[in-house]
């Protein structure tokens, strides 16, 4: 179960800490994948935190400030934001499909939906920048002003994280051999987009159906 | 053999059981000396309530250190003992006593205090939120039956570092607060700018003051005399220079105060945070630029200067 | 014993760079555990120094009721720095050094789950403090509005820099909650799926349960407090309105996220004292720990109910009544897990055969002050108690004696035991015991008068105050300056046994645990072999092995 980085005759203390001092951490006995999977999952749960504690801000500002809404303004236009939503949402059907398609080893197939999933996110990304561009308030404009942007930016930072993980992917996919370790990258990636997702479903909710 | 061991030990445990028992009344006797006077209704209660955690807490530290100190004393190993103790890995009816008693020990504190805290009935800034609070309707019976004040809630406005107090009737201000005793005083909490607390020790009365909010308070002041309020929310840099006093007196001198004070016309109150900021008197200064403290108020009754001397004289 | 033979074998061994002997891997970036473990406890400590002469600095100028030491704002830049490096500086990081040492040890790992990932969280620490320290030097001088920031006060910024204090502030403990959230990742993935063969959770020492009940609370907690961080910082900077009252902003918001996670910081700085409590009376007592089982399950009951109780520090603040109301219950109920700790360490010790050196005085003395910290706590909670002394000295007082009274002895009574472990030497035992011995009294020489003061109604945070508080904090101050001279002995200890005390064998407490089943120091990657584990822990008072495999946990063991 050891996998054996030295000859064990060489039982001498010395060579044993010497090997193990350049090698550093690579040769150990563990799932590293599965280590690194089952962090990154505890990593989102933890960031996830930082997203309710935004909602609840957003909640308790919405029920008790005095003057919520920009003077002039009389709330947010929900249609264009319906049709990002679709299209975000949807991309988490297209990622998946995506990761079937590498499951199976079909490796052009999995580069044909990774590419429309990142499509598909950076249309997310451009409808909310024009959504942005055409509103009459700015982040300082009152605490409605401020959590808009403060959670629509801190989710789109977040989408385009994500975008810019699934370039890395698919460049690395053209690496030969790059999928002999596992498929951890793609993995995680894949779920940090289902992620930002359902953030984004709750994000809708709360700012745009609920007004 | 047994029996007669097992009596002597309940004997043994008993007796120190009472002596513990009757130190820790002493101490929560103890325990009405170590605060500030009583001069609100509050107090009397918050008190009682000090006095009772004392004698428990007394009895349950006494107890864990004790039982401590006998194991150090009497249990320790020889120089060349080498063995171990007893492998005894728990006890379950002893792990469920343990944990038993704790909870309805808490349950007991906790409920007692929510009594105190009703019959306190201080307010606060309840009213902020939507939701009629809930426990609070047998307040108004519970709260004891002194007078409530007359006159419209006095204005205490808070800013940095100042303490001014408006009296809507009279049209007075002053930086020094006046309180008729045994009546049920009603107070009006505001700040121009930070968060500050209004705290008056010998009332064991405290709450933050909110800006952008109007906090009503409520206490019932029993005893004549001259007390501090201070502010125990921190303000910045002269936060530790913003007190004042209060003076609880009979409803004669109280009504012969505002008289007075009404006639009397406004003049500049002196303001402690105002006068360092101004004189910058400290030998071992950095020049870091502060926020500068609001003027001195124009106030038809300045505080009492023998109680609230000057920088560099005490404080 | 094969311990002489081990020693011999370090001796001629080469001074490598990841070789446990080489001072020179302290200052590289070592993704040894064990490294970085020392690295975080050193920086730390270096910090708890300059924590330690702010706080002797705020005691000098408390010695007298007029602010004459100091101007005020440097007073209160004092205070500011003084919580934010004790808290941000000293435990947590000083904490996680010592898990970091010791939780692969003791759950028979090579390293952690993700070496790299440690090493890059523990050099955010010095990264973090030279922000926070380097904050004296911009115009308006470090922040002033005391460790909790509360807006409205944080958001004045008097010079109307961008670069000012109170932003370089919210920069360091940015990093610093980056840099704790890595870590707690880290602990929880290597706890979970790293745990040698054998090593069922109900065989895990009470310190790695500890460990990651207090990790887990980093990872729901911290990122609260984050959120609270960017709307202060975006307030402060861009000019948003989130905590602003002058512009519709709700100040009471952000206290609600501070304490969302700060309150249950206590937690993460508490548990792994009560760890290290749970190792310490069982090696020294000779006894198994009382009741293993219902310990360690307590420490995640205290994790989940530390989550619901915040409101206790804003019984005074913009709070309505109900509120306090459940939060005082939920406050209460915290005692009863904490409760069976306390009992299972004291049935624990008694009977026992004990031997009183550094370690066991240390936490026999941290327990009572804890104890005596839990007594103040309870009637902290009380919600009425809590009216009357809320931001007052007697809060001060309390929470000393938790982090003091207890998590400062608790880390000394570590240090202390395994010391040996770290660094292949014994500590002097006459050094440790007037260290001690002067802990003590300093600490509660600095610490009591603040319960009297503060059932008198001195507020904390003055720098000023009426004259009939003077005796007490003359006291303090006495105390204070004597805590501060308490460090030396332990510095000269530490250094002095480093470098020349004598060598420490493989196991000289006669403890039992996998991290003395190994040499002092162990090798670069723990175990040659993972030990497998087949009895629980503790087994004081029974000869049962703790591993199947003790002789082939390291190479040199094979050669004797």
């Amino acid at each position: 179960m050891n996998p054996t980085k030295i000859d064990p005759s060489l039982n001498s203390h010395v060579e044993s800490t010497h090997i193990s001092g350049l090698h550093g951490t690579v040769e150990h006995t563990h799932d590293e994948a599965g280590n690194s999977m089952f962090g990154f999952i505890v990593f989102l749960l933890s960031e996830s935190v930082i997203f309710l504690s935004f909602f609840a801000g957003y909640i308790v500002y919405k029920t008790t400030a005095l003057d919520w809404l920009p003077k002039g303004f009389t709330g947010l236009e929900t249609h264009e934001p319906a049709i990002n939503t679709v299209v975000l949402v949807s991309s988490s059907f297209v990622i998946y499909i995506a990761e079937r398609f590498l499951h199976v080893k079909n490796l052009w197939g999995f580069r044909a939906f990774w590419l429309l999933t990142m499509a598909m996110g950076s249309y997310f990304l451009y409808g909310q920048a024009v959504e942005w561009r055409n509103l009459p308030f700015g982040f300082t404009d009152g605490v409605f002003g401020g959590t808009f942007y403060l959670l629509t930016g801190f989710h789109g930072l977040h989408v385009m994280t994500g975008v810019l993980l699934q370039t890395i992917m698919l460049g690395r996919s053209f690496i030969p051999g790059n999928y002999d370790k596992g498929e951890f990258g793609v993995a995680a990636t894949s779920l940090f987009w289902h992620f930002v997702d359902v953030i984004w479903i709750i994000l809708f909710i709360l700012i745009y159906i609920w007004q | 053999m047994m029996e007669s061991m097992k009596i002597r030990t309940i004997l043994i445990l008993g007796t120190i059981a009472i002596a513990l028992a009757l130190v820790s009344l002493w101490m929560g006797q103890q325990a009405y000396t170590w605060l500030p006077p009583q001069a609100s209704v509050e107090a009397e209660s918050i008190d009682r309530l000090f006095s009772f955690l004392v004698t428990l807490g007394t009895f349950i530290f006494l107890g864990v250190v004790g039982t401590l100190t006998y194991s150090v004393l009497f249990q320790q190993a020889g120089k060349y003992d080498t063995s171990d103790g007893p492998h005894i890995e728990g006890n379950l009816t002893l792990e469920i006593v343990w944990t038993a008693i704790p909870f309805v020990l808490v349950v007991w504190i906790a409920g007692y205090s929510y009594h105190i805290y009703d019959q306190m009935s201080i307010l606060g800034p309840m009213d902020h939120v939507h939701v009629k609070t809930m426990g609070m309707a047998t307040a108004e019976a519970a709260t004891l039956d002194t007078p409530e004040m007359k006159t419209h809630p006095i204005e205490v406005r808070a800013r940095q570092w100042v303490w001014e107090f408006y009296y809507p009737e009279q049209n007075i201000t002053s930086t020094e607060l006046h309180l008729p005793s045994n009546q049920r005083v009603k107070l009006v909490l505001r700040s121009e700018d930070v968060l500050h607390g209004f705290y008056v020790p010998a009332f064991r009365v405290k709450q933050d003051i909110i800006p952008g909010r109007v906090i009503d308070f409520e206490f019932t002041p029993i005893r004549e005399g001259r007390y501090r309020l201070r502010d125990s929310q921190y303000s910045g840099t002269y936060f530790a220079a913003m007190q004042t006093d209060v003076v609880v007196e009979s409803e004669q001198a109280y009504q012969q105060w505002l008289i007075d004070a009404a006639a009397s016309p406004p003049i500049v109150a002196y303001n402690r945070a105002f006068d360092e900021y101004n004189r910058a008197h400290n030998p071992i200064s950095t020049g870091w630029k502060t926020v500068e403290p609001a003027p001195p108020p124009m106030v038809n009754a300045p505080a009492n200067r023998s109680t609230n001397p000057p920088s560099g004289q005490s404080l | 014993m094969t311990n002489l033979s081990v020693e011999t074998i370090t001796q001629i061994e080469q001074p490598l760079p990841g070789a446990p002997d080489n001072w020179k891997r302290f200052f590289s970036f070592s993704t040894d555990h064990k490294v970085i473990g020392i690295q975080y406890l050193v920086t730390s400590f270096f910090f708890f120094l300059i924590g330690g002469i702010f706080a002797m600095i705020i005691r000098g100028e408390l010695i007298t009721p007029e602010a004459d030491l100091l101007d005020r704002a440097v007073y209160n830049a004092m205070f500011t720095m003084h919580g934010t490096v004790m808290l941000f500086l000293w435990t947590f990081p000083s904490l996680v050094g010592l898990s970091n040492y010791l939780v692969p040890l003791m759950i028979g790992a090579k390293d952690m789950a993700f070496p790299r990932l440690n090493a890059a969280a523990f050099w955010m620490v010095p990264v973090f403090g030279v922000i926070l320290m380097a904050s004296f030097f911009v115009p308006g001088g470090p922040s002033q509005s005391g460790w909790w920031a509360y807006p409205p006060v944080s958001l004045q910024n008097p010079t109307g820099n961008l670069i000012n204090g109170q932003m370089l502030w919210l920069l360091a403990v940015a990093i610093s909650g980056v840099s704790s959230i890595m870590g707690a990742v880290n602990f929880v993935t290597t706890i979970v799926r790293m745990r040698s063969p054998g090593m069922t959770w109900f065989r895990m020492p009470v310190f790695v349960w500890t460990v990651l009940a207090a990790q887990i609370i980093q990872l729901f907690g911290l990122p609260a407090l984050t959120a609270g961080a960017v709307m202060l910082l975006l307030d402060l900077t861009v000019g948003t309105s989130f905590f602003d009252p002058a512009k519709g902003g709700d100040p009471i918001l952000f206290q609600h996220f501070f304490w969302f996670y700060s309150h249950p910081a206590v937690y993460v700085i508490i548990l792994p004292i009560f760890g290290i409590f749970s190792e310490i009376f069982p090696v020294y007592a000779r006894k198994p720990l009382f009741g293993y089982k219902v310990v360690a399950i307590s420490s995640l009951i205290i994790t989940g109910l530390s989550g619901i109780v915040w409101v206790h520090h804003m019984f005074a603040s913009g709070t309505p009544g109900w509120m306090r109301m459940v939060f005082m219950a939920t406050t209460m109920l915290i005692s009863v897990p904490t409760g069976i700790k306390v009992f299972a360490w004291v049935a624990t010790v008694w009977g026992g055969k004990l031997r009183l050196n550094t370690p066991m005085l240390f936490a026999l003395g941290g327990l009572v002050m804890f104890v005596f910290a839990g007594i103040t706590g309870i009637m902290l909670a009380s919600v009425p108690i809590d009216i009357h002394v809320n931001n007052t000295y007697f809060v001060v007082g309390h929470f000393h004696y938790v982090i003091y009274g207890a998590v400062v002895m608790g880390m000394y009574a570590a240090l202390y035991h395994w010391f040996p472990k770290m660094t292949g030497r014994m500590y002097s035992e006459g050094l440790g015991k007037l260290h001690f011995a002067l802990t003590f009294l300093g600490t509660n020489l600095n610490f009591f008068p603040m319960h009297p003061l503060g059932l008198q109604g001195m507020p904390r945070r003055v720098a000023s105050y009426d004259p009939e508080f003077a005796f007490w904090n003359v006291v303090a101050s006495l105390g204070a300056f004597l805590l501060g001279m308490s460090t030396l002995p332990f510095i000269l200890n530490m250094i002095g046994s480093w470098v020349q005390g004598e060598k420490a064998p493989q196991n000289p407490w006669r403890a039992i645990g996998l991290e003395w089943l190994v040499s002092s120091p162990p090798t670069v990657e723990n175990f040659e072999e993972l030990p497998i584990v087949i009895s629980e822990p503790y087994g004081y008072g029974k000869s049962e092995p703790l591993v199947a495999n003790p002789d082939a946990l390291e190479v040199s063991h094979e050669s004797n």
